[in-house]
């Protein structure tokens, strides 16, 4: 878990924080940090990259390529604590023309962006990868397909359903979180 | 036959309820896990034929039983004794795995299960229960080790478990290693003298390879030897650009074999990390290498690296058979090894413990060695068929190599190894500099760009071959024109070769010495596991898993696109075990 100046200050990491001033007090804000981190993506929270030149950063609707491919990103509460103490809150991020979307996932995106979870329906692997040929999301495990313009729906794979999605609203450039996962988070074991 | 202490309300109501005294003569025994015979070190290297101790039956590797109850004569006479359903999805990889009747079996997402060998009736089950949010590339598990009064497994979640052989209860728990930066474990554990020897997977992940061997009585850390050497320590000098030792790969997923006469314990390693080359120049000891390793210390002895600067996927992860066999006109201790780059190696196995290069040929066509030096045995490698950063380059066979993981197996009375492998693939990769994530996949080429390939007009693509240890010869060969070939045979004495591996269900047993296919008999789901055989009161069964899944699944999804193969082959794991209907 990491806690940032909201929105674009600079980072500092929890444990960096312990390290300084071991007072209870502290532990006691330090817990509930770690609790914060584990939620999942609570209304108004923005977006922060999980790799590239921007790794950390608060992610600005115009950082994302049109088009695809996906971003990840972890939810960053409006005080800074990047919610990335559990997997589960893998968040891919991609933004496209609105009129290319469908009804309903456009009705759940904000200036073109839309989000989903980015933690594979199958087994749980990370939704990374970006298939040019069939424009959709591929899974980085069994290579499970997802339609990301129509609801994530399942085109090829394993994965027994689409990735929930989060509705998004605009947030001063950024984009921000307007409701809980449309569904379960994560594999399915049986 | 009676069972007074496991499971007493479950069993009363099936105590002599034994289906296979109904077909079969001799009385069918019920095993009582509560008189379960204890696992030693004697019986571990001189196995009982009746039982089937460890994943290949003995530590040379063989997959070989001198059972002989059911043989080329009566084979076809082989039906089925019992089933049972583990309930669980995905590739089932793990033989049946019995001492005096008892099974003990393991499925996908680590659970064991135990059973009454000639019954079939459940003794108990363990299902590990995997932490929120873990996922794992493979799910499978390949097998359960016995020492003592305790069955080990190894957690998908790289945990190494203890169960009490008769409850199933917990004993204790190691963590192993963290599965969020990319640890896995699906092998089955290695007993070695009162230490349990477990291998990591991850080599997809930029992992650190290692072998760690842990007290079987307590849990805790013996030693553990890391494949990929840090700065300063013999063959660190082949990592020759800064820091790609800590995420090289060389993964350990098989099990190893072993020798005791001279302590040694061979175990494979698997690919270097990132897949391409040029990213971590250098050979890259000891990716794609046999480690020979003390017993006691896991200090290296030895190795012998197949191929340098892997770049093809082409783990070397199965340790080699322990084999003697002719070399240059005398008897030699050996180690034979059907190799994922699609060559057969005979190497030697020196006295202190160290390994020689003997001699090499290709067992499918591969297009990436020019040449194998006669006396070191390293490969001339073809750079147009070396794929690297920024530069496609098809290679053949595909990244699943001449054969995977499953097993082949040595017939001491025919002279020959059988050996699943798999023709008329390739794959065309072409590599990217890519951010490490800790826990996901980093190979350098993502999923959709594999690009695997095959001749569409190929008579076949999997097969089962036998070759003389001795000659190299090939004297038969089975191939399946419709199918790949993912299963491990077992040979027996009864001049019998057992196995599955094909997308149509089948298990079948051929003749050992001629390859003529003598029964089949058609299961719930595609066979990837090892079978075994074993006896219990004077009956010899054969047992195996079905349930097909994970790479040959995916490679079969693969298939169905490139030349219409059935796309989905059922899933869902069964136990069968057969005898022979009087
Ligand atoms: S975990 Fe995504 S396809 Fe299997």
């Amino acid at each position: 878990m990491r806690r940032l100046d909201f929105p674009n200050g600079p980072l500092f990491g929890r444990r960096a924080v312990l390290g300084l001033t071991l007072t209870p007090l502290l532990f006691g804000a330090a817990r509930a940090d770690e609790e914060a981190a584990k939620m999942p993506p609570q209304p108004d929270d923005r977006f922060v990259f999980l790799t590239g030149p921007k790794k950390g950063q608060v992610t600005q609707i115009d950082d994302l390529p049109l088009g695809g491919p996906q971003v990840q990103a972890y939810p960053v509460s409006q005080d800074g604590t990047v919610r990335n103490e559990t997997p589960l809150n893998l968040v891919i991020l991609t933004r496209f023309d609105p009129a290319g979307l469908s009804e309903e996932t456009r009705a759940r995106s904000a200036a073109g962006v839309v989000a989903y979870s980015g933690v594979c329906t199958h087994q749980g692997c990370a939704v990374n990868m970006w298939s040019k040929d069939r424009d959709a999301f591929v899974c980085s495990c069994h290579g499970s397909v997802y339609d990301p313009r129509n609801g994530a729906e399942v085109l090829a794979g394993p994965a027994p359903r689409p990735l929930p999605s989060l509705a998004l609203k605009p947030a001063d450039g950024a984009v921000a979180v307007a409701s809980a996962f449309s569904g379960r988070v994560g594999g399915t074991q049986k | 036959m009676h069972c007074k202490r496991i499971n007493l309300k479950r069993r009363s109501l099936l105590t002599g309820a034994c289906f296979a005294a109904f077909v079969f003569a001799g009385a069918a025994g019920s095993a009582c896990a509560s008189d379960y015979t204890p696992v030693t070190d004697a019986r571990l290297a001189n196995p009982e034929p009746g039982n089937w101790l460890m994943t290949r039956g003995n530590y040379k590797g063989w997959s070989y039983s001198a059972l002989d109850q059911i043989n080329t004569g009566n084979v076809k006479n082989l039906v089925p004794v019992w089933s049972f359903s583990t309930g669980v999805d995905s590739g089932h990889e793990s033989p049946p795995i019995v001492n005096n009747g008892v099974m003990f079996v393991t499925t996908p997402y680590t659970q064991v299960i135990a059973l009454d060998a000639a019954s079939g009736n459940l003794l108990w089950r363990y299902k590990r229960k995997l932490p929120e949010g873990f996922s794992a590339l493979h799910n499978t598990n390949r097998g359960v080790a016995l020492y003592d009064d305790k069955v080990y497994v190894a957690g998908l979640d790289a945990v190494l478990v203890a169960l009490d052989a008769k409850t199933g209860k917990v004993v204790w728990e190691t963590p192993v290693e963290d599965w969020k930066t990319g640890y896995y474990m699906t092998m089955a554990p290695l007993i070695v003298k009162g230490k349990v020897l477990i291998g990591v997977a991850g080599g997809e992940f930029g992992v650190r390879g290692f072998v760690e061997a842990f007290d079987a009585k307590t849990g805790k850390s013996a030693w553990k030897t890391y494949t990929i050497p840090a700065p300063g320590e013999p063959g660190s000098e082949t990592w020759q650009k800064a820091d790609t030792w800590k995420t090289g790969g060389g993964g350990t997923w098989m099990t190893g074999n072993y020798d005791p006469d001279t302590n040694t314990v061979f175990w494979g390693v698997g690919n270097a990390s990132p897949w391409f080359g040029d990213q971590r120049p250098g050979d890259n000891l000891y990716t794609s290498s046999t480690l020979a390793l003390d017993g006691d210390t896991g200090k290296i002895k030895g190795y012998f690296q197949y191929h340098q600067n892997e770049s093809w996927d082409w783990d070397e992860m199965n340790a080699p058979m322990l084999v003697d066999f002719q070399d240059g006109g005398s008897a030699t201790k050996g180690l034979f090894k059907p190799a994922r780059n699609g060559y057969l190696y005979w190497l030697k196995r020196n006295p202190d413990g160290s390994i020689s290069y003997l001699r090499s040929e290709g067992y499918v066509p591969q297009n990436v060695f020019k040449s194998i030096d006669k006396v070191t045995g390293r490969p001339e490698i073809d750079m147009a068929h070396k794929p690297a950063t920024g530069k496609a380059a098809q290679f053949c066979p595909g990244l699943w190599g001449g054969k995977d993981w499953p097993y082949e197996a040595y017939n001491p009375k025919t002279g020959l190894v059988y050996i699943p492998s798999n023709e008329n693939h390739c794959n065309t990769l072409e590599g990217k500099v890519e951010e490490r994530v800790p826990g996901q996949w980093w190979t350098g080429v993502a999923i959709p760009d594999l690009h695997f390939s095959v001749d569409t007009k190929a008579a076949f693509y999997g097969e089962l071959q036998a070759y003389d240890v001795n000659t190299g010869q090939r004297v038969w060969r089975d191939l399946y024109s419709g199918s790949m070939m993912w299963g491990s045979p077992l040979t027996t004495a009864g001049g019998l070769v057992f196995a599955g591996g094909t997308n149509d269900r089948e298990f079948r047993a051929y003749d050992a010495r001629t390859g003529e296919q003598l029964w089949q008999f058609k299961t719930n789901s595609g066979i990837i596991a090892p079978p075994s055989t074993f006896e219990v009161n004077g009956v010899q069964y054969v047992a195996v898993q079905s349930g097909y899944g994970v790479d040959a699944a995916f490679q079969e999804g693969l298939m169905s696109e490139l030349v219409g193969w059935q796309k989905d082959v059922p899933q869902g794991g069964v136990v069968w075990v057969f005898a022979v209907s009087k």
